[in-house]
């Protein structure tokens, strides 16, 4: 197991160099520089050069990424250029808000997607599994732009029952701030919730039909006990997959999201960042959610294998 | 009304030369009471010295400003209370010398100040840090003195040495100063000399009539900080003179100030005020709606409808030299014909633009800068209308009987997209095929230098200017021959002379003539087509009073408050 994550690790740092490199890079091609991101289209050709020489941008690309390189691997991330502030408290502050809307989101979408999952597959070809794969799969499409201004609406202006800023007042308590959030996290339950509900039922229809669910039937199970203890423990490992791989999404391309209900997350600090060519920024939030993927997969990956003891045994060690 | 010419004589007995020929202008009727208390600041006068000709000239002063703007009764100022506001984020450091975007500016006007300040809707400039201010003759030097007794807020005395800081700062080419687009050939950093304790003078390279305009809150970047300020860690403190210091400034989230006791103008009604700061407009609208903020900063009427349709909020609209600007490259076939220009301008149903891209918050443009608002334009030049048969003889006049195909460039920013394409439906009537490239702002303004951007390199480009107090910078950058945004690559010694001229006429009558010079040049030439000029708006709750928000996006809270 030691050597499974050590490994992991291992790879995951390099491919957060390439990751670097290819934002680096990439941001190059993009138009614009970043003294002019912060002087407006209309300043004087002087003074964007001036700042470009106190940001260092007029160096050479090469030696812009070593001086920023060297500095992040000792754990200096730098200084942004757009807000002219150390970029650590500005993503730390980012993670934090992301971390905690993408939390809300998954403990409301995770039990009920697998819930819907298992009740649908229980319910096979009937209108209830019908009802709920329509409903879930339709769901799945509605643009957060789209659910989140009908919720803000309806519950936020409407019936004034919900905050329609993510944002909770500063010192707020953690009920309030998850108050604050509810609203925000259900365009995301809307999205997931289908994805979710499709794999569990899909999980659960295949082990149902499976030999030892027959077995586990045959020798007298209560059918709840045969549920919990065979059916589910197999039939949820791909639907853990599908959850890891939305983490990427639930932090960092929230955009959409964080825009409407007012919420500073990473997603807008990227979006931001790369709207100004405010390279330092950029680098920082877009390795960080770099990170919380590969740990998320890593996650995913340790519960598949503690879930299924064939990955376990044959696989990994 | 009778002219007490024994009082007037008294007053012109304590006057300057200046002065006294305003004074001569008002009484034979050539400017009207309006304009000369505008232009009357403009060069210095103090308001009761004006206030003493006009009655002097009968009547009472018609020409008082008011204070508050909010419409409706307003009921006594109520003291206390937290007045919250929506505002666009600051899109970089909020750092005086380099702030170029509407949060910034709107966060520098809370806490600075400027040696004057440009209320456009009062239609004068008044005293803020200078209580008065005179040119020589010539217009080429002008001394301001300080106003006695002002703190900042760290407890620091204001001098002249530290406008004389402030002022060598913002005009330094070595520095990354955003008032560089404006002093440049105007004011260089030896120009700022201190004459003592209280007095200043700026020594100009170019005569110019509007210059307290370039140091009034109309050039947003200028407002004064103690002398030896680091700017680019001013955002740490907020130091200004203001009625409100800073309590705490988060990046990306908001800002809280609180009422400044000691300030000089008396301590605000309010004990605070609290910003949300927000990347996008329909978040704002909603937040004013549910309740979470008493006022949205600016907005436009693009998704904003149902605000304007409502009877539940007040909305603000100022009067302001916003406008769009599309050019046609002079140099470029078929542009080069002034026919065709003129043909695309007589093309275009304006009040039906105004209509149905600004609900008609705004008025209708001549195909010059000159927006009604400044007192300097001249109104007697007639307005273009639509005239799709005269469109069409210049077409076929000029060769193009059976129209051309070309393409408009342009960016993604507010109405814009639709202007272009109101533009291009207007121009299929007189035969001309418009395709349009709608680009975002960074590929369109790429590095803003001839050759390296779409803005000033496409055959037809349309572009924003906002507001300004005065045009000089409308008629300077994008029409002269040397300008640095001749999108029109116009090229025009008649105009480059008037404009010089304008530039440096000190009084109204002048500058006016000049103007009517100007207007009907551009009308004959059309290099560029201005279709019209934009209101500034801002909205607060019913329950919100005196706030006095800019047509540049900043806003004063000195005299606002909240009933109950």
């Amino acid at each position: 197991m030691t050597t499974f994550i050590l490994k992991r690790i291992g790879l995951g740092l390099i491919t957060l160099w390439i990751l670097s490199l290819i934002v680096f890079f990439a941001a190059q091609i993009l138009p614009g520089d970043p003294a002019r991101a912060i002087l407006g289209p209309l300043a004087a050709p002087s003074a964007v050069k001036s700042l470009s020489h106190q940001l260092g941008t007029d160096k050479p690309v090469i030696e812009q990424y070593w001086t920023w390189i060297t500095h992040f691997v000792t754990g200096d991330p730098g200084m942004s250029y757009q807000y002219q502030a150390p970029i650590g408290p500005l993503l730390t502050r980012a993670l934090g808000n992301s971390l905690k809307l993408a939390a809300v989101a998954f403990i409301l979408v995770v039990p009920l997607g697998i819930l819907g999952g298992v009740i649908a597959a229980l319910n096979v070809g009937k209108p209830l599994d019908r009802v709920l794969s329509v409903v879930g799969l339709s769901a799945v499409v509605i643009p957060e732009l789209v659910s989140g201004i009908v919720l803000i609406l309806i519950f936020g202006i409407w019936l004034n029952v919900l905050p329609i800023s993510a944002a909770a007042p500063p010192g707020a308590s953690i009920g309030t701030q998850v108050y604050h959030l509810i609203l925000p996290a259900i365009p995301l339950v809307l999205i997931l919730f289908g994805y979710i509900q499709q794999m569990a039922r899909a999980g659960t229809v295949e082990a149902l039909a499976s030999d030892y669910a027959r077995t586990a039937t045959l020798k007298g199970l209560p059918r709840g006990v045969m549920i919990r203890r065979h059916v589910l423990r197999n039939s949820l490992l791909p639907t853990i997959t599908v959850i890891a791989t939305q983490t990427g999404y639930l932090i960092g391309g929230l955009v959409l999201v964080e825009t409407l209900f007012h919420y500073n997350g990473i997603g807008s600090l990227i979006y931001n960042a790369a709207t100004n060519k405010d390279f330092p920024m950029l680098e920082a939030g877009v390795l960080t959610i770099g990170v919380v993927y590969m740990v998320a997969t890593l996650i995913a990956d340790t519960l598949y294998s503690l879930l299924n003891p064939r990955i376990r045994y044959r696989g990994l060690e | 009304m009778a002219t007490d010419h024994r009082r007037l004589d008294s007053i012109r007995d304590g006057s300057s030369e200046l002065e006294n020929h305003y004074i001569d202008e008002l009484v034979a009727g050539r400017v009207s009471r309006r304009d000369f208390m505008r232009k009357g600041a403009v060069i210095g006068m103090s308001s009761t010295l004006m206030g003493a000709v006009l009655a002097a000239c009968g009547g009472a002063n018609s020409v008082s400003s008011s204070s508050s703007k909010s419409s409706g009764a307003a009921p006594a100022a109520t003291k206390g209370g937290t007045l919250k506001l929506a505002t666009q984020a600051p899109s970089a450091a909020v750092n005086p010398l380099t702030v170029s975007d509407a949060g910034g500016l709107c966060m520098l006007a809370q806490t600075g100040e400027f040696l004057a300040f440009d209320d456009n809707q009062a239609l004068q400039l008044k005293p803020m840090l200078a209580t008065a201010w005179k040119p020589t003759k010539n217009g080429t030097v002008w001394t301001f003195s300080l106003r006695q007794g002002v703190k900042f807020h760290d407890g620091s005395p204001l001098t002249a040495d530290d406008v004389v800081y402030t002022m060598q700062q913002l005009a330094d080419p070595k520095n990354a100063s955003n008032a560089l687009s404006t002093f440049t050939s105007v004011l260089k950093p030896d120009g700022v000399q201190k004459v003592d304790a209280s007095t200043v003078a700026f020594h100009l390279e170019a005569a110019n009539g509007n210059f307290p305009y370039l140091v009034s809150s109309d050039n947003y970047n200028a407002i004064i900080v103690p002398k030896g300020t680091d700017f680019g860690k001013w955002q740490s403190t907020f130091i200004g003179t203001g009625p409100f210091k800073l309590k705490s400034y988060t990046q990306n989230v908001g800002a809280n100030f609180v009422a400044n006791p000691s300030y000089w103008g008396g301590a605000p009604h309010l004990d605070s005020t609290a910003f949300t700061f927000y990347s996008s407009q329909q978040p704002q609208i909603l937040a004013l709606q549910g309740g979470t903020v008493d006022v949205i900063v600016q907005f436009v009427v693009q998704g904003a409808q149902s605000l304007i349709n409502s009877s539940q909020y007040n909305i603000i609209s100022l009067k302001s030299a916003n406008h769009r600007e599309l050019s046609m490259r002079n140099d470029m076939a078929p542009f080069t014909d002034p026919r065709v220009r003129q043909a695309i301008a007589l093309s275009l149903d304006r009040p039906g633009m105004v209509q149905a891209l600004l609900a008609g918050k705004g008025v209708l443009g001549n195909d010059s800068p000159f927006s009604p608002k400044f007192p300097s334009t001249n109104t007697t030049v007639p307005q273009r209308a639509q005239d799709l048969a005269k469109a069409k003889q210049l077409l076929s006049a000029a060769g193009h009987a059976n129209g051309f195909s070309t393409t408009l460039t342009t960016e993604e920013y507010e109405e814009i997209p639709a202007l272009a394409q109101v533009i291009a439906e207007a121009a299929s009537k007189i035969g001309v095929k418009i395709k349009l490239k709608v680009e975002n702002q960074t590929s369109y303004y790429g590095k803003s230098t001839y050759g390296n951007s779409d803005w000033l390199d496409a055959i037809m480009s349309l572009v924003d200017y906002g507001d300004r107090g005065v045009p000089n910078v409308f008629l300077e950058a994008p029409l002269t021959s040397n300008g640095p945004w001749n999108a029109a690559r116009f090229k025009n010694k008649t105009y480059d002379g008037l404009v010089k001229q304008y530039v440096a006429a000190v009084d109204l009558q002048t500058q006016k003539t000049l103007a009517g010079k100007i207007e009907n040049l551009l009308l004959q030439e059309t290099p560029i087509v201005i279709p019209y000029f934009i209101d500034g708006l801002t909205a607060t709750t019913s329950k919100v009073h005196g706030v006095n928000p800019t047509s540049i996006a900043a806003i004063y809270l000195k005299d606002a408050y909240k009933s109950a």
